[in-house]
């Protein structure tokens, strides 16, 4: 490839370099997508890599479950089996839900703001390219070890690793070395795509569309990117002593040399609490959509649920210390950060009323979208009180590091987030496909799902109420915890199967779907307005926007007892033409290679750290070739 | 179609069953009292005020829960779509609804606080000077005690690994640290736990209201060995404490 040639002084390398791009400038072919910088197929990369991260990180969760579907279990040893939980938390959390949400960030927020692509096309490129590295690099050091001795490399000190089980003596091989970096590289990735969604939401939304008539999703995204870009730093500092510790014997979290070991854990959740947040505002925006489409009914008290979802934002780095009750902080920390953990609360209860108020009075379609949304109210509920009894400290004292807290997490993170997000794929899918998902196999993964978790996480809370800690990879039974574990671990096969289903579905409707056309929800928001799969340019003519959910106001007026009447069809239902004009005349971004160039530097450079220098001067090389060309190639063609 | 709608308030009210028995689990769980680590059977004042809050805090939080699944399952099922040309009324929202779902829950949160910051300062208090004092130290994997009112004849004080020995009756001062790694302190049936952490000295007390052996494990992840780093903690009455103590000064030399 003539791009490894770096910045094109020379005509010769100039104009190889233009023809590559040009090569790429296609809409078929591998190229065409490895060097796209369109949101929408950065999108569903992004979704199909964090998909299978989800397989991985569920194999993963499988194998635990396996572990301790029994007392005395030995499908794995003690040591195997803290490096596949700490990558499965690790994956669950920066591979699959993080990477989940970034993928309908990219999917949808040029639509629905009426944009054509996002504020910094390439940057966008770039971050998906980091992430995909990221997780590979996360994941190859499975292959640290000796596999085939059944030794695995990976990290093994828990996803939120607290000092001082990370430190070589006693985590000595290089699975924690992995972890540091590997975090570090999807931190970048995430703050490139924070950044990259703040400045387009905030400049590029079409002509009338105030902050206050933004769709909420486009709201939630914004808090998200918000939180993502004060987070990540945060994170990347412990992150950056713990490899310092580790690489060159600094003293960070040393206790013998004066290092604090607790100094990480305020890192951690300080960084780890919003992260929470990061993964569940996305998916409170997805659900805010979906219900007002399926219940033909605007989102009740719009204005309580964007300042309930700010309000969440600000709050969330007031409650870090609810991870650390039993670190032994004091009485007064204790009792201000259980106050402060039962105030978020209060937003939260607001969003859940009002998804209620929306359904209530709606014309409700049960479709498999709906359901999912439904799914995730009722699950996040279950995750949201536990929550509430962990702010009460005391109490908390008991709960703290057994099987509740993992149930509250899961109820949380996957009865939550992972729900919403099937309701937003089941959704959206026909918006890019432009085929709908078969709903019979959708309603079946739904119930399979919705049964499965509960089996699997419902008795977690029980176990753990009956004193199992978290993180044990045996038990005797003599405890009472038998049953329970049974019950999680055939729930978590129903899980499995059910995602099962919903490949078998994907599979059949790309086969042979029932084509979409632009509307077939009767949707609220832009994205609605324009043919399935959208144009590369989105919107032949940038919209101009008079409301909230324009494009239901193109549909619908309201008679004076405030029911919509149909607009006669007409030019106003009308959506735009296939390829209006070819869309000529509409200059978008080329593709470029440079980002994937530059995201490659990373993991060598991480690499190059742990076992040779001379690996890091490549990736720094590698980077800098990356960047370099980036800078100095024209954005656009001609 | 119709069957197709049938099937579903079917499976919707297999839910609401679905959920209801789950719960019902969890109570005949708190019931089920002679498992070795069941926090809700409490065995000294620590672990019974922890209880209660919990059970403080779990009865309005299944109140609500079966609130917001009654309404969920209720608005699903009355207001599904008739005709695919249904056009619902408007409604954009109720600004009193809004603002009494936003105060009333703050309140209720409030409630909550009183109870829990008086228990956190309770519970969180300096152990009494004339405490039974106990350093214990977590160590990759087990867990040493060290008995600071226990010396043996060359004013050394008494030790021990794995099991703890304490009066009944009387408020144990435990001083809780940490070798190498983190870990926590737990004894379930007495008092939540408190973490062991390498270079600081965490400290909490708790009492045992009756003679028994009581089971506990540390609750932090410290490495392979974490799942078998156990404790029983042995409560006797002051007879058979004393002999033990004498027993160990014996076999200590
Ligand atoms: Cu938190
Ligand atoms: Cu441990």
């Amino acid at each position: 490839m003539a791009t490894v040639a770096g910045p094109a002084r020379g005509n010769a390398i100039g104009e190889a370099l233009r023809q590559a791009r040009k090569a790429a400038d296609t809409e078929y072919g591998i190229w065409s997508w490895i060097a796209t910088v369109d949101h929408k197929r950065i999108g569903i990369m992004y979704g199909v890599t964090a998909f299978f991260f989800f397989l991985a990180g569920g194999i993963e969760a499988l194998v635990i479950r396996l572990q301790l579907a029994t007392p005395n279990g030995s499908i794995v040893n003690a040591d195997q089996y803290s490096r596949i939980f700490t990558m499965h938390g690790t994956t669950m959390v920066f591979l699959v839900v993080m990477p989940l949400s970034a993928a309908f960030f990219n999917l949808l927020v040029p639509l629905m703001i009426g944009a054509r692509d996002v504020a910094f096309p390439r940057l966008n490129a770039f971050s998906f390219w980091t992430f995909l590295a990221g997780g590979i690099f996360l994941n190859a050091s499975f292959f640290t070890g000796n596999i085939f001795e059944g030794r695995l490399g990976a990290p093994d000190a828990g996803w939120f690793g607290y000092a001082t089980l990370t430190s070589r003596q006693f985590s000595p091989g290089h699975g924690v070395d992995f972890w540091a970096m590997g975090l570090q590289i999807l931190g970048i990735a995430s703050m490139a795509s924070g950044f990259n969604f703040i400045v387009t939401i905030l400049n590029m939304r079409a002509p009338g569309m105030t902050l206050l008539r933004m769709p909420l999703f486009v709201w939630m995204t914004l808090v998200t990117s918000f939180l993502i870009i004060f987070a990540m730093p945060v994170i990347t500092v412990a992150l950056f002593e713990l490899m310092f510790d580790r690489l060159f014997n600094a003293n960070f979290f040393n206790p013998a040399a004066g290092g604090t070991p607790l100094l990480w854990q305020h890192m951690f959740w300080l960084f780890g609490h919003p992260e929470v947040y990061i993964l569940i505002l996305p998916a409170m925006g997805i659900v805010s959509e979906v219900l007002p489409t399926f219940a033909r009914k605007p989102l009740f008290g719009y204005p309580f649920v964007v300042l309930s979802g700010v309000a969440i934002g600000f709050m969330s780095w007031g409650v870090w210390v609810h991870h650390m009750y039993t670190t032994g902080l004091g009485t007064i920390a204790n009792s201000a950060f259980g106050i402060s953990t039962m105030l978020i609360g209060v937003p939260t209860g607001v969003k859940i009323f009002s998804w209620l108020g929306t359904l209530w009075g709606g014309s409700i379609s049960l479709r498999a979208p709906l359901m999912f949304a439904a799914g995730f109210i009722a699950m996040f509920t279950i995750g949201g009180l536990s929550g509430i009894t962990h702010s009460i400290v005391p109490s908390d004292y008991q709960q703290q590091d057994t099987y509740y807290v993992v149930a509250h997490l899961h109820y949380v993170l996957f009865g939550g987030a992972m729900f919403a997000l099937f309701a937003g794929i089941y959704y959206w899918f026909p918006k890019f496909s432009g085929k709908l998902l078969n709903d019979a196999l959708g309603q079946v993964h739904f119930w399979l799902m919705l049964i499965g978790f509960n089996l699997t996480f419902f008795p977690m809370h029980i176990s753990g109420l009956l004193g199992m800690p978290r993180r044990i990879y045996t038990y005797s039974g003599d405890n009472g915890w038998d049953l329970w574990n049974l019950m999680s671990t055939v729930g978590a096969f129903t899980i499995a199967l059910s995602i099962l289903v919903f490949m078998i579905n994907v599979a059949i409707t790309a086969r042979r779907g029932d084509r979409a056309g632009s509307d077939p929800w009767d949707g609220r928001t832009l994205e609605w307005s324009i043919p399935s799969p959208p144009p590369p340019y989105n919107f032949a003519e940038i919209p101009r926007v008079h409301a909230l959910d324009d494009f239901w106001h193109r549909k619908y007026t309201e008679d004076a007892q405030g029911r919509p009447v149909p607009i006669p069809a007409g030019a106003a239902l009308a959506p735009e033409p296939e390829h209006a004009e070819g869309g000529h005349g509409i200059h978008m971004p080329s593709p470029s290679y440079f980002p994937l160039i530059a995201a490659i530097g990373f993991p060598l450079i991480a690499v190059g750290l742990i076992y040779d220098y001379a690996i890091l001067a490549v990736g720094a090389a590698v980077l800098l070739v990356g960047l370099y060309g980036w800078a100095l190639e024209p954005a656009t063609e001609e | 179609m119709r069957f197709l709608r049938a099937r579903r308030i079917h499976l919707s009210r297999a839910l609401s069953a679905l959920l209801v028995l789950g719960l019902l689990a969890l109570l005949l769980a708190g019931c089920e009292t002679d498992t070795p680590q069941n926090t809700f059977d409490a065995r000294g004042e620590v672990a019974a005020r922890q209880r209660d809050l919990f059970y403080m805090a779990m009865w309005p939080a299944i109140a609500i829960l079966i609130l917001v699944c009654v309404v969920l399952v209720v608005a699903l099922l009355r207001f599904r779509r008739r005709s695919p040309d249904e056009l619902p009324k408007q409604v954009h929202g109720n600004t009193t609804l809004e603002l009494t779902w936003t105060i009333a829950p703050a309140l209720l949160l409030l409630v909550l606080a009183v109870p829990t910051v008086t228990a956190i300062h309770d519970l969180g208090r300096p152990p009494r000077a004339d405490a039974f004092h106990v350093n214990v130290t977590g160590i990759q994997w087990a867990w040493q005690f060290e008995y600071a009112d226990l010396l043996d004849d060359r004013g050394q004080p008494l030790t021990s690994l794995g099991e703890l020995h304490v009066p009944t009756g009387r408020e144990i001062s435990l001083t809780i640290r940490a070798s190498d790694v983190i870990h926590s302190f737990w004894v379930p049936k007495l008092a939540g736990k408190l973490d062991a952490i390498p270079g600081r000295d965490n400290v909490m007390w708790l009492k045992a209201d009756e003679d028994g052996s009581f089971s506990g494990q540390c609750a932090e992840f410290c490495g392979r060995g974490h799942a078998g780093m156990k404790l029983t903690l042995i409560a006797q009455n002051q007879e058979d404490f004393q002999a033990w103590a004498n027993e160990q000064r014996g076999g200590g030399g």
